[in-house]
């Protein structure tokens, strides 16, 4: 059945090549959008594990480190570096800002820091040397042609690009940092904040322990010592945020990528059904020949099997080649087609899909008269 | 004429084949139109807000026009001055913070507006049931998170360490990436730790006004503030809503548009490989390779209008549905989407024929004398 199954697929190269190609295309849509879901929990868990730090602080109550606002009292950081076994606290602050010309608008999360929780990757220019530098993703370096000596316009306030990063993106948009020398140049020329001691300059506390310190240990202290503030570990606060993207973005990409399990099933059930419908003769020739309608049912099934084995590899690397042009286009976006649990789960789905797909042409196989096996073509 | 009843009679006598084409890339088109229709339905909610509020000049600090994902900070001071611009009837402050509402279990994205104790202008448009004004301590939650999360009145809801009583379900404030919450302004001020600022000031004109009028006069009256019309603020927010996703659509419809033209090519060029001897027939008859190409593009444009006819019968049923089966997502399917994808079809139907066209054009006369 399978040396059947095989010489059927041979038999007609351009159909088949066109079929696998369909196949292919069917399976990497699915990957495409499963690595789109998944690209959006690794930018999220990255963005965190990126700000370097053993343990994670935020306002009591906050969990999480993107799109959620926490706010620290200066003093905190005295308070938390006098706990037994914290070497030192480093603050960062982060705010949501629009940038770009009318019409072309795009937020971006500013994020200020002082010696932890800088851009992790330079690839282009300099790291922050003085106020008004500022190093951004390359996200948005390419959104709006941005290179390192341009200017930045934020509030009114000019920036000036010292350098460009990458891996700094999530959420559909990008981070830029500066240091607090320039937000707090960038407070009182754009007069945002009325009264600076006023104005929430400490988001979370970055904090880096003593040698042989136990990071449980100093975590307990922290929390028991100083009630402004809830401690993570990276990895915690990491998953926080990976959840809550979850429990966003889950239905939607669920809804799509349901969507491309269907399209896969009906190319496959529409690829099997024209080659039944063009191979009928073929078919009444076996059952002359006394073929059981679940021996030929098992060859129909091969064939699709052969033939999603072969598009399988085939839909992985098209949708790697795609995933690459979408993130060298847009490197906001990352679509994380090669994760494996994803992998297995579009392997079984399209296996299945062939499943599903190949029982639609049974009932015509079923019908197949074996008298057709004697007409003359 | 004669191509073309050829045509209708050759897809009528597969009309399996062909209704299964046309099902396959139906759904790929509906990928398409759904993808668009959550990022149209998505950024359409984050403007409710601004939408409902109908202020005629939103104010906010200079340099920010739009409110989604936006910081402003104004000096309360500036509000006295607004409030003296001749033209202005009433200026309402807001405090306003991007953040996650914990309820139900759940997190969940929000606009959390801090409203003044007169500050109802600024309050929920419509609401379900409970309170439509907070009190201190007090939260009002769009009713969508009600039945998706269980919640009721009375149960508490976080923002960061600070819990609220939920005293109200307000209609229409839900979205996916920003639904809107309201409290007091004090509350929300002693959350972000601010004082001596507002976020907006939402200014009511008085009867005849313009209000680009009005916004270039407060621009010129208050200093370092930004001064926008209702109608420009909103058409900012959603640029910048559909902006963030309208890159994403654009690949994704690329990708369904290839998909959609591999499937059609593949179900025309299986029609044609089965014809192979009638259509070496029909070019013994006389019949040119113009008259056939033509044949070959009727034959994709066919099965795209029935592909395209189905995707949109689907979306019709599929939109609703899906809304009121998942109501975190809000679709919004528009008619010039739909314009789009039927010019991408014709495209695609176009793409499609190349391939059978060349393998009509491969076919011998001679072969239709073979037995």
């Amino acid at each position: 059945m399978w040396r059947l199954a095989l010489q059927q697929i041979l038999h007609d190269r351009v159909r088949s090549g066109l079929t696998t190609l369909a196949i292919c295309a069917a399976i990497a849509v699915t990957l495409i959008l499963h690595g789109f879901e998944q690209g959006l929990y690794v930018q999220s868990k990255k963005v965190v594990m990126d700000r370097g730090g053993q343990l994670f602080l935020a306002q009591a109550g906050v969990a999480n480190f993107l799109a959620v606002r926490s706010s620290i009292p200066q003093l905190t950081r005295a308070a938390v570096e006098e706990v037994e076994g914290v070497d030192e606290a480093h603050p960062i602050t982060g705010f949501w800002v629009i940038y770009g010309p009318e019409g072309n608008k795009f937020p971006l999360l500013l994020v200020v820091y002082d010696q932890l929780g800088g851009p992790p990757n330079i690839i282009e220019g300099q790291p922050i040397r003085a106020g008004r530098d500022v190093v951004i993703d390359i996200g948005l370096a390419k959104r709006f042609g941005l290179k390192p000596g341009d200017p930045l316009v934020i509030s009114e306030f000019e920036f000036r690009v010292s350098g460009i990063s990458s891996g700094s993106s999530a959420l559909f948009s990008t981070f830029a940092y500066v240091s607090y020398d320039g937000l707090i140049d960038l407070l009182i020329e754009s007069e945002i904040a009325p009264d600076i001691s006023t104005f929430p300059i400490v988001s979370f506390l970055l904090v880096q322990l003593n040698e042989g310190a136990d990071l449980m240990k100093v975590k307990d202290r922290i929390e028991a010592q100083v009630s402004e503030v809830d401690v993570f570990t990276p990895q915690q606060l990491a998953a926080k945020d990976v959840q809550l993207g979850e429990e966003l973005f889950g239905p939607i990409m669920g809804v799509l990528i349901s969507l491309s399990y269907i399209i896969g099933m009906l190319v496959i059930g529409l690829i099997i059904y024209s080659d039944v419908s063009a191979r009928r003769r073929s078919f009444g020739i076996l059952k002359a020949l006394g073929f059981r309608l679940s021996h030929i049912a098992r060859g129909v099934l091969m064939q699709t099997l052969l033939l999603v084995t072969v598009a399988f590899p085939l839909g992985v690397g098209f949708a790697w080649l795609v995933a690459s042009a979408i993130e060298w286009n847009m490197p906001v976006y990352l679509v994380h087609v090669l994760d494996g649990p994803g992998l297995i789960k579009t392997l079984l789905g399209s296996f299945i899909m062939g499943l599903l797909g190949s029982l639609l042409p049974l009932r015509m196989i079923a019908r197949t008269d074996p008298m057709l096996a004697f007409q003359v073509e | 004429m004669t191509m073309i009843r050829w045509i209708l009679k050759t897809l009528w006598l597969q009309k399996g084949s062909v209704l299964g084409s046309a099902a396959g890339v139906a759904v790929a088109f509906l990928l398409v139109i759904i993808i668009e229709a959550a990022f149209v339905g998505e950024s359409r909610q984050i403007v409710a807000y601004i939408e409902h509020s109908k202020a005629d000049v939103w104010v906010m600090q200079r340099g920010v026009s739009n409110m989604h994902m936006a910081t402003t900070f104004v000096w309360d001071w500036k509000l006295r001055k607004v409030r003296e611009t001749p033209g202005v009837k009433q200026a309402t402050p807001i405090l306003y913070v991007n953040t996650a509402v914990k309820a139900g279990g759940k997190n969940w994205f929000a606009y959390v507006i801090g409203l003044m104790p007169d500050g109802q202008r600024a309050g929920p448009w419509s609401m379900a049931r409970g309170k439509a004004h907070p009190q201190a301590g007090e939260i009002i939650l769009p009713a969508a998170l009600a039945n998706m999360g269980n919640i009721k009145l009375g149960d508490m809801a976080g923002i960061a360490d600070q819990q609220f009583r939920i005293v109200g379900f307000s209609n229409n404030t839900f979205s996916m990436a920003n639904s809107v919450a309201f409290v007091t302004f004090k509350d929300l001020e002693d959350l972000i730790s601010s004082s001596g600022t507002v976020s907006f000031i939402l200014v009511d004109a008085e009867e005849g006004v313009d209000p680009k009028e009005l916004a270039r006069r407060i621009e010129a009256n208050v200093e370092k503030v930004a001064a926008i019309d209702h109608d420009r603020f909103i058409k900012n927010d959603f640029q910048i809503a559909l902006l963030m996703g309208v890159e994403i659509v654009s690949f994704m419809t690329i990708i369904g548009s290839t998909l959609a033209a591999l499937i059609i090519a593949f179900a025309s060029w299986s029609q044609v490989a089965r014809r192979k001897w009638e259509l070496a027939i029909i070019k013994t008859l006389g019949f040119n390779n113009t008259a056939l190409y033509m044949a070959v593009i009727i034959q994709s444009l066919i099965i795209t209008a029935l592909a395209l006819g189905l995707a949109l019968l689907l979306a019709a049923l599929l939109v609703p549905g899906l809304s009121a089966a998942v109501p975190i997502i809000t679709l919004e399917v528009t008619s010039a989407a739909l314009l789009r994808m039927t010019g991408i079809a014709l495209i695609i139907a176009l793409l499609a024929a190349l391939l059978p066209a060349w393998l009509v054009a491969r076919v011998d006369p001679a072969s239709a004398f073979k037995v």
